[in-house]
């Protein structure tokens, strides 16, 4: 009677912490989808309406076309993003680059920009990234003050040659991406 | 209804004149937030559900084999040795970012000796947003930069899979060259640094 007994707790309280495990990651998203995935959508949905109705997105357009219809034009993009002055202020919450992200899905969507350049133009708007999280991201991993010091500038500098790289390993990788018609 | 009230016959014509002219100004403007709106409920509606479900198995998954379980891997990456380049700015990267997610990601380098951490944080940050084609929940904040120009791709009518795939596989390269050059950087200037102190 006991070994049931105790088979029976056993098996009550795995099949608990199962569930408790899938309620709170249910919890954990509704909470994140809420409090990070929602407003953005929103202030994106904001954008692309502006981008569609008003003349903005002909101008935008104009302005985009001659960069992010070519490799030579994503380079460009690419090493602007990267530049240690600029990369920095581009940074924060990756917030200029999921803007750009958005007018060019736009662009390619009209059929402005190839779409199989999608993938490079991925690479070329965001060599910038973490560039303003240096510091705390160091800081994360428990990283030295003499550390971080020579750390940020290091990444910086680097990311001037692997910005525009990545560009090219994205371009020639996006080979048969989209080209079939 | 409109023989009820006798206006069978009845047309209304545009306003014209300067309140006409407000008027067109009032709908152009409302026009604006009714197209984003529109935007809105696709997102709503078509990735969000998805992304609920998908962001609910894989936390649960993450929570059930527990994210503890990587630290060896991190104590092995530490180790000097050509074998062990790919393993410090490829595997460990991704699956910190795929277990511990954008920010906790980056305290995996706390495993690392000093000289190799700028290395691991700007191999670890630039994957946060190449992964979220494929796993969103490793950050879940961001997902524009894909998501945008993914966007484009959809209205095209072609399928995400293989931009995604693509976008993934050309990120692990990309962190690793990226990984590789910044550990250059940073030992030739901790050695400088050190020349004249």
């Amino acid at each position: 009677m006991n070994g049931i007994n105790a088979l029976l707790v056993k098996i009550g309280r795995s099949v608990g912490g199962v569930v408790g495990t899938l309620f709170q990651a249910g919890r954990e998203t509704v909470d994140t989808v809420i409090r990070n995935v929602i407003p953005f959508m929103a202030f994106i949905s904001f954008i692309i309406g502006l981008v569609l109705t008003t003349g903005i997105g002909d101008w935008i357009a104009n302005g985009i076309k001659g960069f992010a219809d070519s490799l030579v034009g994503l380079l460009i993009v690419s090493v602007v993003c990267a530049i240690p002055v600029l990369s920095p202020l581009l940074g924060p919450g990756a917030v200029i680059a999921q803007i750009v992200g958005t007018l060019l899905g736009v662009e390619i969507g009209k059929g402005n920009i190839p779409p199989q350049l999608a993938l490079p133009a991925l690479f070329a708007i965001n060599p910038q990234v973490g560039c303003d999280f240096i510091p705390v991201g160091l800081a994360l991993g428990e990283a030295e003050p003499e550390t971080v010091e020579i750390g940020v500038p290091a990444v910086l500098f680097s990311r001037l040659v692997t910005g525009p790289l990545s560009v090219v390993i994205a371009y020639f990788a996006s080979f048969g991406l989209y080209s079939s018609n | 209804m409109k023989k009820l009230i006798g206006l069978e016959e009845a047309v209304v014509g545009d306003p014209t004149g300067l309140w006409g002219s407000f008027a067109d100004g009032a709908e152009y403007f409302i026009g604006i937030f009714q197209e984003g709106g529109a935007v809105l409920l696709s997102l709503m509606g078509g990735i969000l559900p998805t992304l609920v479900v998908l962001l609910t198995a894989v936390n649960a998954l993450v929570r059930l084999i527990g994210p503890e379980k990587i630290e060896n891997l991190g104590k092995k990456a530490a180790q000097p040795g050509l074998q062990w380049y790919p393993v410090r700015y490829m595997v460990l990267p991704f699956l910190a970012v795929f277990f511990l997610t954008n920010p906790m990601a980056y305290t995996m380098g706390r495993f690392l000796p000093e000289k190799y951490k700028p290395a691991f944080y700007d191999s670890a940050v630039s994957y946060v947003h190449p992964i979220t084609g494929i796993f969103p929940h490793a950050n879940p904040g961001e997902l524009f930069v894909y998501l945008g120009i993914a966007a484009g791709i959809t209205t095209l009518g072609y399928g995400l899979g293989d931009l995604a795939l693509r976008y993934l596989l050309v990120g692990l390269v990309v962190i690793f060259i990226r990984g590789i050059l910044t550990e250059i950087i940073t030992t030739r200037m901790m050695a400088r640094k050190g020349a004249s102190a």
